[in-house]
């Protein structure tokens, strides 16, 4: 079986993409390796929020974040996506088409939508899907003994279990995700790091 | 808040307004001070865009008690006024069940079935509640009476693209171009639509009308900008689709002559915005020269439709 672990920079990333555009569909890819049964989702790039259901700039985004990947010797992963609607937590149907693509360069690959409803808690706010072995489309994690996803027992966890509470308060205090770009925003700007985000990052973090 | 800095506060939260951004988070606290400052009866006729403005932008951050309050004052001022009625109907779907605001609009809309305002935030709902099959239906029964409203048919087009049916959403989107010829926007939507209806085309050919618009006021060695960067990658990715394949176009659009020289020249115009950024840059501009070079074919297409 195997399991995931999403790490504080590919949380935050997502996190603040999300708070960014709280009315808009979001969406992005997640970079990370298998490392012996364990798929690590390090980082993560965010992609569009404006017509998120049109495919040319998804297309050079894509291209362009897995030449990214490469020279970090990481890989495309997965793929993650918020919804514009707090009670809305389905994979839309494009989202399913990027993963499916992904899935063919890493069987491992996984989708992971944000949950408005747990956005605020402590916990992790985000649904884990699967592709069906048997169709092209993608459905919610199902685990062994129906444990939720993220909490014990569960073969998706975080790096750390604090990452949640820290990126509230990154958003709410210190409003970090303004300085949050993604491929929408660089076709507008090229100066807005959008593979990296660097200036987004608390200090700590930045590379 | 220092009273020097009111009128800048003022000064951003009207350019807000004018340009339709949605900043909820910054208008409600530059219009709370604004609001504590009671300068809102000085500011004329203007007061009451104001409070409009922070009326919507703190039930977007579910500021509801600042969002009554300027409802009270709106209401006092125009009792009876539709626009006011917008803004209750907008105020109760914050925290009251879609039923509730569907009830609302349709008295409202009984009273007055010309009222465009309600009608458009019945079928907003209607889209919020996942019922997009019925407002695709209400939105094109309104359009055929308010025909000029383009918001209108670029949100049928959105909602057209949100179910895969890229050629209604193109056909939605040429009403819009139609009323608003100018707008590079709809233009580069119409594009993108196109690319994803898979008219590559007439995609290439409305990626470079976009750019005839924006580039109007421009010399031909300026450095690409803001949507003009856009529209190049859109052309570059065009070219890249059409090299070594042949390809159909639904509205029979003929392929542009030298197809070569349009690639390179994209090539350069991207590469040119991204020289202009800096030396921070050079790392991104690396990348894309690699995804731009002839050599490199690797991406393939993510096909949305099929």
């Amino acid at each position: 079986m195997v399991t995931y672990t999403v790490g504080q920079v590919a949380y935050l990333k997502i996190f603040f993409h999300a708070a960014k555009h709280p009315h808009l569909q979001v969406n992005g890819v997640l970079l990370g390796k298998k490392v012996s049964g364990t798929v690590e989702i390090v980082d993560a790039v965010p992609l569009l929020h404006h017509w998120t259901s049109l495919s040319p700039m998804m297309e050079i985004g894509l291209d362009l974040a897995g030449k990214h990947a490469e020279s970090r010797e990481l890989q495309l992963v997965g793929y993650y996506q918020a919804c514009e609607r707090l009670d809305d937590t389905a994979l839309a149907p494009v989202g399913e088409r990027v993963a499916s693509k992904l899935k063919q360069d890493f069987a491992d690959a996984v989708a992971l939508v944000i949950d408005g409803e747990k956005i605020g808690s402590d916990n992790a706010a985000l649904i884990p899907f699967m592709a069906q072995s048997t169709s092209s489309s993608w459905r919610p994690c199902t685990e062994a003994g129906s444990v939720t996803p993220f909490t014990p027992g569960s073969s998706f966890s975080l790096s750390s279990s604090d990452i949640p509470a820290r990126a509230i308060s990154l958003v709410c205090d210190q409003q970090l995700q303004r300085k949050f770009g993604d491929f929408d925003d660089h076709l507008e700007d090229v100066k807005i790091d959008w593979l990296r985000n660097s200036a987004a990052m608390p200090s700590e973090l930045q590379r | 808040m220092a009273a020097a800095s009111l009128p800048s506060a003022l000064q951003s939260l009207a350019n807000y307004r004018a340009h339709n951004t949605r900043v909820s988070q910054e208008v409600v606290e530059k219009g709370k001070l604004l609001l504590k400052a009671k300068s809102a009866s000085k500011l004329g006729d203007d007061a009451w865009a104001f409070l409009e403005q922070l009326a919507l932008a703190a039930i977007d951050v579910a500021k509801y008690e600042v969002a009554d309050e300027c409802l009270r004052l709106l209401a006092a001022k125009f009792p009876d006024s539709p626009r006011v009625d917008v803004l209750s109907g907008i105020r109760m779907e914050a925290t009251q069940p879609p039923e509730i605001a569907l009830k609302f609009y349709d008295e409202l809309l009984e009273k007055d079935s010309s009222n465009a305002a309600i009608c458009k935030r019945r079928i907003s709902v209607l889209i919020r509640t996942g019922k997009v099959e019925q407002a695709v239906l209400e939105l094109s029964e309104y359009l055929d009476t308010f025909y000029s409203d383009v918001e209108g048919w670029v949100e049928l087009a959105e909602l057209y693209s949100s179910c895969h049916q890229y050629t209604f959403a193109t056909q939605a989107l040429s009403h819009a171009l139609l009323l608003a010829p100018q707008n590079p926007f709809y233009v580069l939507q119409f594009a993108e639509t196109a690319y994803t209806a898979d008219d590559i085309p007439l995609a290439v050919k409305m990626f470079m009308l976009c750019l005839d618009i924006v580039d109007k006021h421009t010399s031909e060695e300026s450095i690409p900008t803001g949507v003009s960067i856009r529209a190049w990658y859109g052309v570059k990715l065009c070219c890249r689709a059409l090299s070594g394949r042949s390809c159909s176009s639904a509205s029979d659009t003929p392929l542009p002559k030298n197809l070569n020289l349009l690639d390179e020249l994209a090539t350069e115009r991207i590469l040119t915005a991204y020289s202009a950024a800096g030396k921070d840059n050079a790392t991104i501009r690396e990348l894309v020269l690699t995804w731009m070079g002839p050599s490199d074919r690797s991406g393939g297409r993510v096909h949305f439709v099929r």
